[in-house]
């Protein structure tokens, strides 16, 4: 299944949101500025497009989705006719000779309005410098024992008021606490895996989680978010995704670098090496 | 130049732009390894009429555990008990027995004697109804509901169609091994109803559905003339497909039903063949001295996939529908043959020989990416599920044991048997019913 043109170019243009400062300098010269000119236009389309969006979804967010389904008229179930020149009877009793009429479905009545998550919805993604990758697999039982602090955080914890600019920029300390919580979270993800497009499964949420390691808000990036709506394969995913982030809280993640992890963006969900093995 | 000077100034506005807004300390996160397994569901019993709500939740929870994804959770230690589905569940309670989705239904007779059966699967995490809907139908086609309610489930939590209201074509095979007879029989997916459609005077092999799973196309030995013949579910007829000196087998139709490719043999040359079912026209699309069979045409009508030893050993090779612009895709050890174009398009399942073993693989349509998916040895045959994502298989036991139908996953998991009244082989799966 391909997905349409415009959550292909807003998921690139996500993408590229995180790529900004090494965009501009990497390209070569000669089309570098041309290139960046056009590229940053689609993201700033992008943006105002499914920041717009993000806003009207947050508006819906109370209905509860029914599907339609219609069924043909005439059905392709044959068979129940006995054959020539003798049928004969197996284990279980052969049907009727007419074939029973088709089943109609109908759009079923929507259920009383479920609470939903209370998800709080971004005002904008900021770009910021990118954190080293991780190369090496590390002992994740090892990692916890030297994070997890013994104190506990107190109950109703609040997200601080403000995320202090300049921790997390790329070092050690940041790459363990993400190797952390990937510890605690993979064990709770089991991502669809059958698409014929891999790339359609690969999901980003913002996640905001309160001092006691419980999720204060989790939403899809503008990209995914527009990539899902119109995707199933991504739907999927995402919400597989989200199963996990829920199901495996609460966290447990050293409390005096709370600033560190308070705000997780991207949390990106990459099921593509799980495949090819 | 002014064209140029415009971009320089976007550029310029753009790059301070980006490098004015705050930068906010978030961490970057990337997930790229879970573990596979299958979704926990709460399937309670349907309320309404008793007997009806247990046996449709039943077919629906035998459905999705087979497929492997999910896996129903039992009722007994379910802490809520539904009695009216138009009510939002308590989450909490299904949160606390694992269940991350949650089936509600209800059957109920109407005054006409038709059953309504509605449903509502919740997401237990999120809180919120992922799905609703309503259908009706007479009280003896509840099966064919329980499966269209598993298949809506399916496509909703996986993004994938589903493949449970269908059915499987397979030759029954029944007696002692040297005077084996084997009879064309259907049943559903599920191994339930299974009837014979031939009566085992004649010999039947590798039949083939078409795209409205109404006629059948399969070799059989009548006269001890082994042929091709078409057969008509509904009516029961059966008719030689074209008038060939010699004998032809291995028949499948195209993607529209109007054409079918098979092969011709020849003073022990085999070429294949297609041919239109409405002309009758006959075109001849390979000419060389090797034994070239096993057609196959791709989704889109344009490619047809077919086995052929003119290299030396048996591999595949694809071509144009017309015939022209064949090459080998296979290089693999061993040989390959049978290959079947995934529904999707986007592989090809085959049976490898390698070693005394037969197995069953998928490879990309260029022949990359190979990888074998069954375990038993001696499978082959493989079909699709019409989703593209499950294949089903022959599993001979040897030493004229007879032979069993197996299922696994495109990704080679949940590998396990199809139960069918005795040994059986060849299976062909039918489209998505309609």
């Amino acid at each position: 299944m391909s997905s349409s043109p415009s959550p292909t170019r807003a998921k690139a243009a996500a993408a590229a949101i995180y790529r900004r400062t090494q965009a501009t300098t990497a390209r070569g010269p000669r089309y570098g500025i041309l290139a960046s000119a056009v590229f940053h236009g689609l993201i700033f389309a992008a943006a105002i497009f499914t920041f717009q969006r993000n806003f009207d979804m947050a508006e819906d967010s109370n209905v509860v989705p029914v599907d339609l389904v219609t069924v043909a008229d005439v059905t392709n179930v044959a068979a129940q006719a006995p054959p020539a020149p003798e049928p004969e009877k197996m284990d279980i009793p052969v049907p009727a000779n007419e074939p029973p009429p088709e089943p109609q479905m109908q759009e079923i009545e929507p259920a009383p309005v479920p609470p939903m998550p209370k998800f709080d919805i971004e005002k904008e993604v900021k770009p910021k410098p990118a954190p080293p990758k991780k190369t090496a697999a590390q002992d994740f039982a090892a990692l916890l024992n030297k994070l997890t602090t013994t104190e506990k955080p107190a109950r109703n914890a609040k997200p601080a008021e403000r995320v202090i600019p300049g921790i997390g920029s790329g070092n050690a300390m940041t790459a363990n606490i993400a190797d952390a919580l990937k510890s605690q979270i993979y064990r709770c993800w089991s991502p669809p895996t059958g698409a014929p497009d891999a790339r359609d499964l690969v999901v980003d949420y913002a996640l905001r989680l309160n001092q006691d390691g419980t999720v204060a808000s989790l939403q899809m990036t503008p990209g995914t978010q527009v990539a899902a709506a119109s995707n199933a394969y991504t739907r999927a995913a995402s919400e597989a995704a989200s199963r996990a982030i829920y199901q495996c809280q609460p966290y447990r993640l050293p409390l005096d670098r709370y600033n560190v992890w308070r705000e997780i963006n991207p949390l990106r969900f990459d099921p593509r090496q799980m495949m090819e093995q | 130049m002014k064209k140029f000077l415009i971009l320089v100034a976007a550029t310029a506005a753009l790059t301070a732009a980006a490098i004015f807004t705050p930068a906010l300390a978030q961490l970057r996160v990337d997930v790229t390894q879970g573990v596979s397994q299958p979704l926990p569901i709460a399937i309670p019993d349907f309320v309404g009429d008793p007997q009806a709500g247990a046996n449709i939740a039943g077919v629906v929870r035998a459905d999705l555990e087979r497929s492997g994804l999910f896996r129903p959770l039992d009722q007994k230690g379910f802490v809520e008990r539904i009695t009216n589905i138009n009510t939002v569940p308590t989450f909490g309670s299904w949160r606390s027995i694992t269940a991350q989705g949650l089936v509600t239904g209800q059957v109920t007779q109407q005054p006409d004697g038709r059953l309504r059966v509605d449903f509502r699967l919740w997401d237990v995490y999120g809180e919120s109804q992922m799905l609703g809907l309503q259908f009706f139908t007479t009280p003896e086609n509840w099966r064919r509901i329980a499966h269209m309610v598993s298949d809506a489930i399916y496509e909703r939590i996986t993004g994938e169609k589903g493949y449970f209201d269908t059915r499987i074509v397979f030759i029954s095979e029944t007696g002692p091994a040297v005077k084996r007879v084997k009879r064309l029989a259907i049943m559903d997916q599920d191994g339930a109803n299974p009837i014979f459609l031939t009566n085992g005077s004649y010999m039947v092999l590798t039949p083939r559905f078409n795209p409205t799973a109404q006629m059948i196309a399969y070799m059989s030995y009548i006269a001890a003339k082994p042929r091709v013949y078409l057969f008509d579910i509904e009516t029961g007829k059966q008719e030689v497909l074209g008038n060939f000196p010699n004998m032809t087998f291995s028949p499948r139709f195209s993607p529209d039903g109007n054409r079918v490719a098979l092969t011709l043999e020849t003073a022990g040359n085999s070429d294949i063949y297609v041919m239109d079912l409405r002309s009758r026209a006959i075109r001849r699309l390979t000419s060389d001295p090797g034994i070239d069979t096993a057609p196959s045409f791709s989704p889109d009508g344009r490619q047809i996939a077919f086995e052929s030893d003119r290299g030396g050993s048996q591999q595949i090779y694809v071509m144009n529908a017309d015939g022209s612009g064949q090459r080998r895709i296979s290089f693999g050890a061993g040989n390959n043959g049978t290959p079947v174009w995934s529904p999707r398009g986007d592989l090809l399942a085959f049976t490898k020989q390698q070693g005394g073993r037969f197995t069953i693989g998928v490879m990309r349509t260029d022949g990359s990416g190979e990888r074998l998916i069954s375990s038993g040895g001696r499978d082959e045959g493989p079909t699709w599920a019409p989703n593209g994502r499950v294949l089903m298989y022959s599993r001979s036991l040897g030493g004229g044991a007879g032979s069993q139908i197996w299922s696994v996953d495109v990704t080679g998991r949940n590998e396990r048997r199809v139960l069918t009244p005795g040994s059986a082989s060849d299976p062909a799966w039918s489209p998505l019913i309609q």
